[in-house]
């Protein structure tokens, strides 16, 4: 085993440039809807996504990604996946996209409450049949 | 189509994801386990910083930082049109708590996945479910040359409630994983049912004294 070098030398000024992630946000790290989308909530994009009106000027490249991947219905976690940002920053990013209606949110969280049976029966007839 | 399940959201297909989560100690065999049954892939998740990562998120001289990137697997299974379940390794080390709420929330269950040889490393996945009341089952990872134990010094050993499923597993084969999934979607049904027997008792015994408000809430009148 070498020597582990000293943690100074990996201090930021020496690691050299790095693209933060919440740089594709601005900065900002909070939903601008204050809502903490699930990793499974379920979004997707609306008619007015695709025009090419005013609002869609404001967007990034990442946010027309995120509509792309929302184009049928998908979930935080599938986007942050495809987009390979943080879910964080995606947090945002769709928050963004809610409040310019180019996106809905179709369902906020996984219920909390017992998983019914029908439900149930299906996913164990699914599993069984992979 | 194979819409089975009745509801009332009119003729469009409802897209219904389902959380899944695979916890245990370093280097058990989640990732192993997550892509022997689906496709793996990456998830960053840039979490803020609590009391709980201090001491192992080395913050001096950046005075400013409270988020952390930590990368999980996640993998789908998609079952039907609608009907996809998204499994999620979680971080079974101490300092990754601070996320289990966020990815256990509405979870239909989760897997514990066991080396017997360092079952300890079990004891803060098990702990967790139990206090979350989170349905689970232990899955034993065989490794190679690893001692084979017997399910009730594996049940003794970490302390496990009679009702709590203990299986063997190899986490590379796909039928063996397959087969703890199912193991674990069974004794949510198991535990479902207790709960819907539990419930009716205690509606029986309360009689007519039940607030109609709370009886309303529960019909979902």
């Amino acid at each position: 085993m070498t020597a582990v070098p000293p943690r100074e030398s990996w201090k930021r000024h020496t690691s050299g440039p790095v693209v933060r992630p919440y740089a594709v946000t601005g900065g900002r790290t909070e939903p601008a809807d204050g809502e903490m989308l699930d990793l499974i909530a379920v979004v997707v994009a609306t008619s007015k996504a695709g025009g090419g009106g005013g609002d869609a000027s404001r967007r990034s490249p990442e946010h027309r990604k995120i509509v792309d991947l929302a184009l049928a219905p998908t979930t935080v976690a599938d986007i942050a996946s495809g987009t390979a940002l943080p879910v964080g920053v995606v947090r945002v990013l769709l928050a963004d996209l809610v409040m310019l209606g180019a996106v809905k949110v179709v369902r906020q969280r996984p219920a909390r409450e017992m998983p019914s049976d029908d439900l149930l029966r299906e996913i164990l007839n699914g599993l069984r049949a992979l | 189509m194979d819409s089975a399940h009745s509801s009332d959201q009119g003729a469009e297909p409802v897209f219904s994801p389902h959380k899944l989560l695979i916890a245990g100690g370093f280097a058990v065999g989640k990732t192993t386990m997550v892509s022997a049954i689906s496709e793996v892939r990456p998830l960053l998740t840039e979490e803020k910083l609590t009391t709980a990562s201090i001491g192992h998120d080395d913050l001096d001289g950046v005075p400013g930082k409270t988020t952390t990137t930590v990368a999980l697997d996640y993998g789908r299974i998609t079952l039907s049109s609608q009907l996809v379940l998204y499994l999620f390794g979680v971080p079974g080390q101490e300092r990754f708590w601070f996320m289990w709420d966020e990815l256990a929330y509405g979870a239909l269950g989760a897997v514990v996945l066991a080396d017997v040889r360092r079952l300890d490393d079990s004891f803060p996945s098990v702990n967790y479910f139990e206090s979350r009341e989170l349905p689970f089952v232990i899955a034993l990872n065989c490794f190679d040359g690893a001692p084979r134990y017997d399910e009730d010094e594996v049940r003794d050993a970490l302390d496990l409630d009679p009702g709590v499923p203990v299986v063997l597993c190899d986490a590379r084969q796909l039928a063996s994983v397959k087969q703890v999934l199912i193991t674990l979607v069974e004794h949510v049904a198991a535990r479902r049912a207790q709960w819907a027997a539990a419930q009716a008792a205690a509606a029986r015994s309360a009689g007519p004294r039940v607030p109609p408000a709370s009886s309303a809430a529960i019909t979902g009148r």
